[in-house]
């Protein structure tokens, strides 16, 4: 009986050890992002791309670094921006992340997220995944985060090669170089707009 | 055929030519390897206009009426048909193994997949793979050189061009007879198209500038090739350009 109490005891503990810190958690946060997509899009019907967007936008924003991500895609021009200009930008951001989710995971065809490997960066990590589709065909899609607060949240998405960043980089840099960050908050509101006009279902 | 492209090509040059000044009103490139960004533009234009008014609808056509099994097989009959340009590419990069592979799944799939239309060699343990005359220049050490759109084509680099000439002259269709290749060109052409809707689809919600994002769409995709999916870098030190990039790295 005795025995069996610290084996029981042991294995308590043994199974509340925490893995290595790091790894664990930003595999959670990928993992945690992937399960609500996955919900979304089987729930999608039913919550229609109002629904898609209100069930995803607290999770991108308690998952994604936006105030980092907005500071890389703005490039050098970020300095240049007044703590009004930067709160609007992110604030678009964030927007137009909800509704661009809500409206490319709009149904469910049997796909499932892999989560493959763990790989340390400088001050980040790498998570790479694969979405599975139901003909086995893989869309690799590989997650870099950071260390905030007590978690690690997403910078990067990288579909196929493509870096999700270094897009939105070279897109915004064009702009706010040619016609300025106002021209490129309207453009973005505008690209938030469609979206809702024309959902996809 | 060749005629027909020769001739797109010649218009293609004088739209080029007669819409240049409307190239200087789109956003600057800070890019300097985009150092032909103004014709790239025109080109980009030209293409975009004939995808939109004759590619695209026609590929949405195809795709109603031509079931995904049947497009499924398309797409097979001309990856296989391409197959002997990776084979030579896998010769050319070093790699033993998938050459026996590729060269195992090409003879499978031309023969028990019927000229290519199915692929039991994947399900025999001969993958697919993707090589290329402008992977190969990249794993000897070339680098990209000029971006270029070119006209019908799309996006292409320097590097890049050579395996144009390669994959027509290792494409066995090539070598047949005009009656034959014509129809059969004109079915790849709409079956790539259709195979692309759905991204095109996403370029056009996405994109603020189509022809930036495309650009670096093209050459991340590029550069995940030469490294068979393992780019080195992937880290946040990749973003580092300036002192805002730097302070973001003191800051996680």
């Amino acid at each position: 009986m005795c025995f069996i109490s610290v084996l029981t005891l042991a294995l308590a503990l043994f199974a509340t050890q925490p893995v290595p810190a790091a790894e664990a958690d930003s595999r959670a946060t990928v993992e945690k992002l992937h399960a609500v997509l996955i919900e979304t899009m089987q729930q999608s019907g039913v919550l229609g791309y109002k629904g898609r967007v209100e069930k995803l936008a607290p999770v991108l924003q308690e998952l994604f670094e936006f105030e980092a991500i907005a500071r890389l895609v703005t490039g050098r021009y970020w300095t240049t921006l007044n703590s009004a200009k930067r709160s609007e930008f992110i604030e678009v951001f964030k927007r137009l992340s909800a509704a661009t989710y809500a409206e490319n995971f709009d149904g469910f065809g049997g796909e499932h997220f892999e989560t493959r490997a763990v790989e340390d960066k400088k001050n980040a990590q790498l998570v790479k995944t694969a979405l599975v589709k139901t003909d086995g065909k893989e869309v690799s899609l590989n997650y870099l985060l950071v260390k905030s607060g007590e978690m690690w949240r997403i910078v990067n998405v990288v579909a196929e090669g493509v870096s999700d960043l270094s897009l939105k980089r070279a897109e915004y840099t064009a702009v706010i170089g040619s016609s300025g960050i106002d021209a490129l908050i309207a453009k973005l509101n505008a690209k938030v707009a469609s979206y809702a006009a024309t959902p996809a279902t | 055929m060749q005629t027909g492209r020769i001739h797109a090509a010649t218009v293609a040059l004088i739209v080029s030519v007669l819409g240049s000044g409307c190239a200087s009103t789109a956003p600057k490139s800070a890019d300097p390897t985009d150092s032909l960004e103004g014709m790239n533009r025109s080109f980009y234009s030209f293409n975009d206009s004939l995808d939109k008014n004759f590619f695209e609808p026609i590929a949405r056509g195809y795709v109603k009426v031509a079931p995904t099994p049947v497009r499924g097989s398309v797409t097979k009959f001309f990856e296989n048909v391409n197959y002997l340009n990776i084979i030579t590419n896998d010769l050319l990069q070093g790699k033993g193994g998938q050459f026996a592979s590729d060269t195992g799944r090409f003879l499978v799939n031309s023969t028990m997949g019927i000229g290519g239309l199915f692929d039991p060699a994947t399900s025999l343990g001969m993958p697919e793979h993707d090589e290329d005359t402008g992977q190969t220049l990249g794993t000897w050490g070339a680098n990209e050189g000029t971006y270029l759109v070119l006209p019908l084509m799309g996006p292409s680099s320097v590097r890049d061009l050579p395996d144009a000439a390669t994959s027509m002259l290792l494409n066995p269709l090539t070598y047949l007879n005009a009656i034959v290749t014509l129809p059969l060109g004109v079915l790849n052409a709409i079956n790539t198209r259709a195979n692309l809707l759905e991204a095109s689809s996403i370029r056009d919600q996405a994109a603020l500038d189509p022809y930036t994002f495309v650009r670096e769409a093209y050459r991340q995709q590029r550069e995940y090739k030469i490294y068979d999916g393992n780019p080195p870098g992937d880290g946040f030190e990749d973003y580092v350009e300036g002192d805002a990039d730097a302070a973001i790295l003191k800051i996680y």
